[in-house]
């Protein structure tokens, strides 16, 4: 099931002549299996793209769909709901549980989705094969690099096998090397496994990965390019 | 279950996320609620204590006499022609922790001055054995429970009256055949209320030679004062009165209601201001974690899971301290039983004295189980009650979880 965005604004009243626009006229499809970046300077309104297809925040203007269903007329708890059922998120800080451990942490969204202990531990062990942290699953975020964190941060949007992944800038806080690996890494979980990621970014190299780049500027989408990957 | 489990794992750890805030507040509330219980013991005991101590002495728990007796609106006026007997009392059970008393109002006239005074005749034995009013007596000795026309005096009464022991006083009144009542008496023994006003007032004698002086018959007498303390509740005697001593002492009585409402009150003060400290800790901690709330919600967690989580980990440590607190209470509490506290200890050593006696200063403190209840119950109500707006405030943010 597709993610769309249809004639979308969002627009944050300063005064009553002054409009700030986050988002304007945005128009896209998130198809299944996509790869998509979205890239633009701070302020342009990245981030904002990102939580409106979350559901974060609603539209002043225009649809969000999801399988042609009406996200915006969803309530508050509803769409937190839909965001646990369909959807995976990745964080420039990670934003791991301190108190948890690796495993713990990619197990708390399956925990409140409701999964049952032994489809739990399958999925967290699935998920931290996939990021190359078998070992490492009883450590606290505090005994991983950041590399490691992120990658735990990665098992935790995956291990529930979402629709759709957004990840906030998610190699900005790692060295070159490291955000090389994790790059490697979003490209094998969409090959092998058909993830859909959509990701904010700077990061060149992460730009240069993904199979359509949509450059953002105040809010509106103004150019889309798309590679072969 | 299997999540709520995994909720209370995760409000767990979360409490140890800052290990020396955790100890300070659950210090802090198990020492509060510690302190709490074994000072509403103390001030129970206390009072308790005092007041069985004080009706021990000389007033009784409570008097069964002929119900004109006492003036019904104003039980130190009493109507001395009404006497009662013992076959008028049905349930003999009760004359086994009681003592009949016969008194007179009289006039006592020593070499120096004449006085007007309440003298009471005393089953001597008995008295002996169910008060401490012979322990009252510091100078000579107590009424010979053989001998007759014997008389002990308050100190004070006495030196008004120049008496000293071996003198005899005349006792003058009305007998309750309308004769004039008069007598020899020996002084035997001098009392020691402290100087208060009974040692002016009060004057004790054999309860037959009372009788024999207000021309009473022998099985005649005025009250039967109970002295059984371990049950409060008032048997019901139909045709006599049976008067509490809250009714003859109403302003002993006062105080000692003034002394428990203040306590709960001292008590309300003392777990507002804990949690004053702790609400203010507890919003320092959530506020330190609202990028996490907002994460977890972003991530799927509704606002209620989180919510819950928060109150889970207050409830948490709150049981804890309280617990602990309890048991700490309850350690000293009893420690304070076996070692019993100088009351003087708060009066600069002075002696206490009340209703005109003195007072024995140990308190043994008692526990007692209503506090037990009543203190945590008060505390998970000021601690939900500090939660409160750190909740909304938590909710609020989680609404713009960006």
């Amino acid at each position: 099931m597709q993610f769309e965005l249809i004639n979308v604004e969002k627009f944050y009243q300063a005064s009553e002549e002054n409009k700030v626009y986050g988002a304007r006229n945005v128009n896209l499809c998130i198809p299944e299996g996509e790869f998509m970046a979205l890239v633009g300077p701070s302020g342009s309104g990245k981030t904002t793209v990102l939580n409106l297809i979350a559901g974060l925040i609603l539209p002043t203007g225009g649809s969000l769909k999801h399988g042609g269903s009406d996200i915006t007329s969803l309530s508050l708890e509803e769409r937190t709901q839909h965001r646990l059922d369909y959807m995976g998120f990745i964080f420039q800080d990670y934003q791991l549980l301190p108190i948890l451990t690796a495993e713990e942490n990619i197990e708390f969204p399956l925990q409140l989705k409701g999964f049952t202990q032994q489809e739990i531990k399958e999925r967290v062990s699935w998920a931290l094969k996939q990021v190359g942290l078998e070992k490492m699953g009883k450590r606290f975020p505090k005994q991983l690099s950041g590399g490691q964190q992120q990658r735990v941060s990665i098992a935790r949007a995956i291990a529930g096998k979402p629709q759709l992944i957004l990840a906030d800038e998610p190699t900005a806080n790692l060295d070159s090397k490291t955000a090389q690996e994790i790059i490697e890494l979003f490209l094998k979980l969409n090959k092998d496994f058909k993830l859909t990621f959509v990701f904010s970014t700077h990061d060149q190299r992460l730009i240069d990965q993904v199979r359509t780049v949509l450059y953002i500027k105040d809010g509106q989408i103004t150019e889309t390019r798309t590679h072969n990957v | 279950m299997r999540k709520f489990a995994f909720q209370l794992k995760f409000a767990y750890r979360n409490l140890w996320r800052s290990p020396k805030r955790t100890i300070i507040m659950l210090l802090s509330l198990s020492l509060g609620t510690g302190f709490i219980i074994w000072d509403l013991n103390f001030a129970n005991s206390g009072s308790r204590e005092v007041m069985k101590e004080f009706l021990t002495q000389y007033a009784g728990q409570y008097h069964i006499s002929h119900k004109d007796y006492y003036d019904p609106e104003n039980k130190k006026e009493f109507n001395n022609y009404k006497t009662i007997k013992d076959e008028q009392i049905q349930n003999k059970s009760l004359f086994t922790d009681s003592t009949q008393r016969v008194t007179a109002p009289v006039f006592v006239s020593g070499e120096k001055k004449t006085l007007g005074i309440l003298l009471t005749g005393l089953e001597t034995e008995k008295e002996m054995r169910l008060t401490t009013l012979a322990r009252a007596v510091t100078v000579g000795k107590f009424l010979d429970p053989y001998g007759e026309r014997e008389i002990i005096l308050g100190k004070r009464l006495a030196q008004r009256i120049n008496a000293k022991i071996g003198d005899e006083v005349a006792i003058i009144g009305q007998a309750l055949d309308g004769s004039v009542a008069n007598e020899l008496m020996k002084v035997v023994g001098l009392l020691d209320f402290g100087g208060g006003d009974l040692e002016e007032s009060l004057a004790f004698t054999q309860i037959k030679s009372a009788r024999e002086l207000m021309a009473m018959d022998e099985d005649q007498y005025h009250l039967r004062v109970s002295f059984d303390m371990e049950n409060e509740k008032l048997p019901v005697l139909p045709g006599l009165a049976v008067t509490k001593w809250t009714e003859l002492l109403p302003e002993i009585s006062v105080s000692i209601r003034f002394i428990d409402h203040f306590t709960w009150v001292v008590t309300f003060i003392i777990v507002l201001v804990i949690s004053l400290g702790l609400s203010n800790t507890l919003m320092i901690t959530f506020f330190e974690r609202e990028q996490e709330f907002q994460s977890l919600n972003i991530i799927g967690a509704q606002t209620s899971w989180v919510t819950m989580t928060l109150l889970l980990e207050v409830f948490m440590m709150g049981t804890v301290a309280i617990v602990t607190g309890a048991i700490i209470g309850h350690i000293v509490t009893t420690y304070c039983y076996y070692f019993p506290i100088n009351i003087q200890l708060f009066t600069g050593g002075k002696p206490i004295i009340m209703g005109g006696m003195i007072i024995q200063p140990l308190v043994r403190i008692y526990p007692v189980m209503e506090y037990y209840w009543k203190v945590p119950l008060l505390v998970y109500f000021f601690l939900g009650s500090t939660m409160i707006y750190p909740l909304i405030r938590v909710v609020r943010r989680s609404k713009n979880a960006i």
